[in-house]
């Protein structure tokens, strides 16, 4: 049985005419043990997706089901257990509380759990040691660099054992080197057996997933396994896309020149009148055209 | 869970310790102020007590007016207005078989002249010899007028008194002014623990007894006689006597219920509500500044709370309730209240010390005001960070973390 099955799962932001339509009766399932990349464009509802499987958002419509249990429409109390217990987040800014040093960062779902400080401590040590971060138990998180911060957020995210982690966007503050490291502890976690969902817009990460899904406009357009080392097909059509012009672009180009129009006429005049006229009348075309 | 939450809660105030100080002291002003004032009345109400104990229980103290027990506000009303005893109510009540002698206490002046200098928060009484064996206090020098000297200008002065306007010196025979009139010094009190009436703020140190005929050419005849002492035989019923008083004054004041008798027993309880009554108002207007300072803890918390929105985010995806981000900064306002009320309290006794060194003010903090002060600050705690921690508490996950 899949470990994460979604059924026609819609999410509506907003009322009335504010209204947007995140996710489209979305259906998805996800067995244990898959590393599995979602790529899309920004607002295609990657983001939205990630936050419903982990429980961090309610749908609007339809049924998410965690190993077997439907869990979208427990209590938000609830929801906060199962997020502890079965859910780990890595986010693309570590996420790490500036306050606390790595160790207390790290054992902090511990505690919520009720755990004593003690075998916090020694939890906490153990998955650091895992993650290579021993000799940093003890650094703030200003004092890490951004993959040591990264490494740290995911210690978090194991201590307890999670059956899903999720990382949005995990590499997106890196550099390529910390961005390596990163994923491969990643994959190195995903090898022990786990479940990783990783949203991206780099179709080189596509190498380390075993599959990957493809959003637009709140619905998944492709679904593809790939063997591991590779990347995806259609990640790699999107990496060496050359833009393109459609019909679309054509006409949106021509209503801007048709704004451009009365602009120019306006400058002309402006002009004759005030002799710093044209600078601020080019300024503006200039921003009119980039947008 | 708690433990943790103090931790915290701590390292977050210690982030913005100035912050956390001044947040603190509304809480340190209003818990010291309330302490204090609160002590004050103890002290006050301890003094009281001691003079009436050290009057004996055979004494019976007539008052003008009519105390009730219940309004003791009204009582103090009737102890600004002008007297209803005569001084031929205190003839009347010597005549009782069981009373062995009376004094009345005539008030005559506040200010007292000794050639250059001069006092004026002192209390001038005009007062019959008796009073000397009534007021059971021991004399340090001379002796107290009697009888005889009832129409020379005498004077049996406080120990304040006597140091303020004579130094160390003994000043048995030194003259001084009342009222442009020469008094000898007669006698000086030991000093006294106690303030002498049990009803007036009077202390006996700072109080002058002039006899009864010098007080009432001072006056002019108008005599105000605050009060007056009835010591009775040892051995008399007291309640009969108290019900012969009664009887005597009303036939005096033609059936009019314009005065009081009280018991030694009625004396303690009078003064312990009136002392009460003015300790519970002043209080009160204390306990505003406790107001204050819980709406500024309010304050703070909610500013803490829209500061830390991606804090509050972060902690609930990796799995907080609801209950314990709430916990959290509930934890955040208790350390802060009472933490105000521990240093409010110190300092209540600062305010303590330098009143007993450089006032004549003795105040007793006790162990059920300490008591009060703590959960009152706990609970100001409780109520003033409900609201930031429910704020808290009820922010959405996913927004707290796209704030920045």
């Amino acid at each position: 049985m899949a470990l994460i099955q979604l059924e026609e799962v819609s999410k509506l932001y907003g009322f009335g005419d504010a209204a947007t339509l995140a996710l489209d009766e979305v259906s998805l399932s996800v067995d244990k043990g898959e590393f599995m990349a979602v790529m899309g464009p920004s607002g295609s509802g990657k983001t939205t997706l990630m936050n419903i499987i982990g429980l961090l958002d309610k749908p609007t419509h339809g049924n998410y089901y965690l190993d077997g249990r439907l869990v979208s429409r427990l209590s938000s109390n609830r929801q906060a257990k199962l997020r502890r217990d079965s859910i780990g987040f890595v986010f693309q800014f570590y996420n790490l509380l500036p306050r606390l040093n790595v160790l207390d960062n790290v054992a902090l779902p511990l505690a919520y759990k009720g755990m004593t400080p003690v075998r916090r401590a020694k939890r906490a040590g153990d998955i650091l040691e895992l993650v290579g971060m021993h000799d940093r138990e003890y650094f703030y998180p200003y004092q890490l660099s951004g993959g040591q911060a990264q490494r740290a957020a995911i210690a978090r995210a194991l201590i307890n054992n999670p059956s899903i982690i999720i990382a949005d966007e995990p590499t997106g503050n890196l550099d390529s080197q910390d961005s390596r490291v990163v994923m491969e502890l990643l994959s190195e976690i995903h090898r022990q057996g786990n479940t990783i969902l990783l949203v991206t817009h780099n179709p080189e990460l596509t190498r380390y997933a075993g599959r990957v899904i493809y959003m637009y406009d709140g619905t998944i357009v492709g679904d593809e396994k790939t063997p591991l080392g590779q990347m995806a097909r259609h990640a790699r059509r999107i990496f060496f896309r050359k833009p393109r012009t459609t019909e679309d672009d054509i006409t949106a180009g021509v209503s801007a020149m048709l704004k451009e129009i009365p602009d120019r006429a306006v400058t002309s005049q402006t002009k004759r009148r005030k002799p710093r006229g044209k600078k601020r009348g080019l300024k503006r075309r200039v921003t009119r055209s980039r947008r | 869970m708690w433990n943790g939450n103090f931790k915290t809660s701590l390292a977050s105030l210690r982030d913005s310790r100035w912050r956390t100080f001044f947040t603190m002291m509304g809480i340190i002003i209003g818990i010291s102020s309330v302490v204090t004032v609160v002590s004050l009345g103890e002290g006050l109400k301890y003094q009281i007590t001691a003079q009436i104990n050290q009057l004996g229980p055979n004494v019976l103290t007539v008052r003008p007016g009519k105390l009730t027990s219940t309004g003791s506000l009204s009582s103090l009303y009737s102890f600004l207005a002008p007297s209803t005893l005569t001084p031929k109510d205190a003839s009347g009540l010597r005549s009782i078989s069981s009373v062995r002698n009376v004094a009345p206490v005539e008030f005559v002046t506040s200010s007292v002249r000794d050639g250059n200098s001069q006092l004026d928060n002192v209390f001038v009484a005009g007062s019959s010899s008796n009073l000397g064996t009534i007021l059971n206090q021991p004399i340090a020098y001379g002796g107290f007028f009697s009888d005889s000297d009832q129409t020379d200008n005498f004077a049996v002065i406080g120990s304040a008194v006597a140091a303020n306007l004579f130094g160390e010196f003994n000043p048995v025979g030194e003259t001084m002014q009342i009222d442009g009139q020469d008094f000898v010094v007669h006698g000086v009190f030991t000093p006294s623990s106690g303030s002498l009436l049990s009803l007036s703020q009077a202390d006996l140190n700072s109080s002058i007894f002039i006899p009864t005929t010098a007080a009432e050419s001072l006056t002019g005849g108008r005599t105000n006689i605050l009060q007056i002492f009835v010591q009775l035989r040892p051995g008399s019923d007291v309640n009969s006597s108290v019900a012969q008083a009664n009887r005597i004054l009303s036939q005096n004041h033609g059936g009019a219920n314009d005065f009081t008798v009280l018991k030694h027993s009625q004396l303690l309880g009078v003064s312990d509500q009136l002392v009460n009554a003015a300790t519970r108002f002043i209080s009160g207007i204390a306990a505003i500044s406790l107001l204050v300072g819980g709406i500024g803890i309010m304050n703070i918390l909610l500013v803490s709370v829209s500061e830390r929105t991606r804090e509050i985010g972060i902690r609930k995806a990796i799995g907080a309730t609801n209950r314990q981000i709430l916990n959290q900064f509930l934890a955040e306002g208790l350390i802060l209240s009472i933490g105000g009320g521990i240093i409010g309290i110190g300092f209540s006794y600062l305010i303590n010390l330098l009143l007993r060194l450089y006032s004549g003010w003795k105040p007793i903090i006790s162990l059920p005001v300490l008591f009060l002060a703590v959960s009152v600050s706990v609970a100001a705690g409780i109520i003033f960070s409900l609201a930031p921690a429910f704020k808290a508490a009820r922010k959405d996950p996913i927004d707290a973390l796209r704030s920045s």
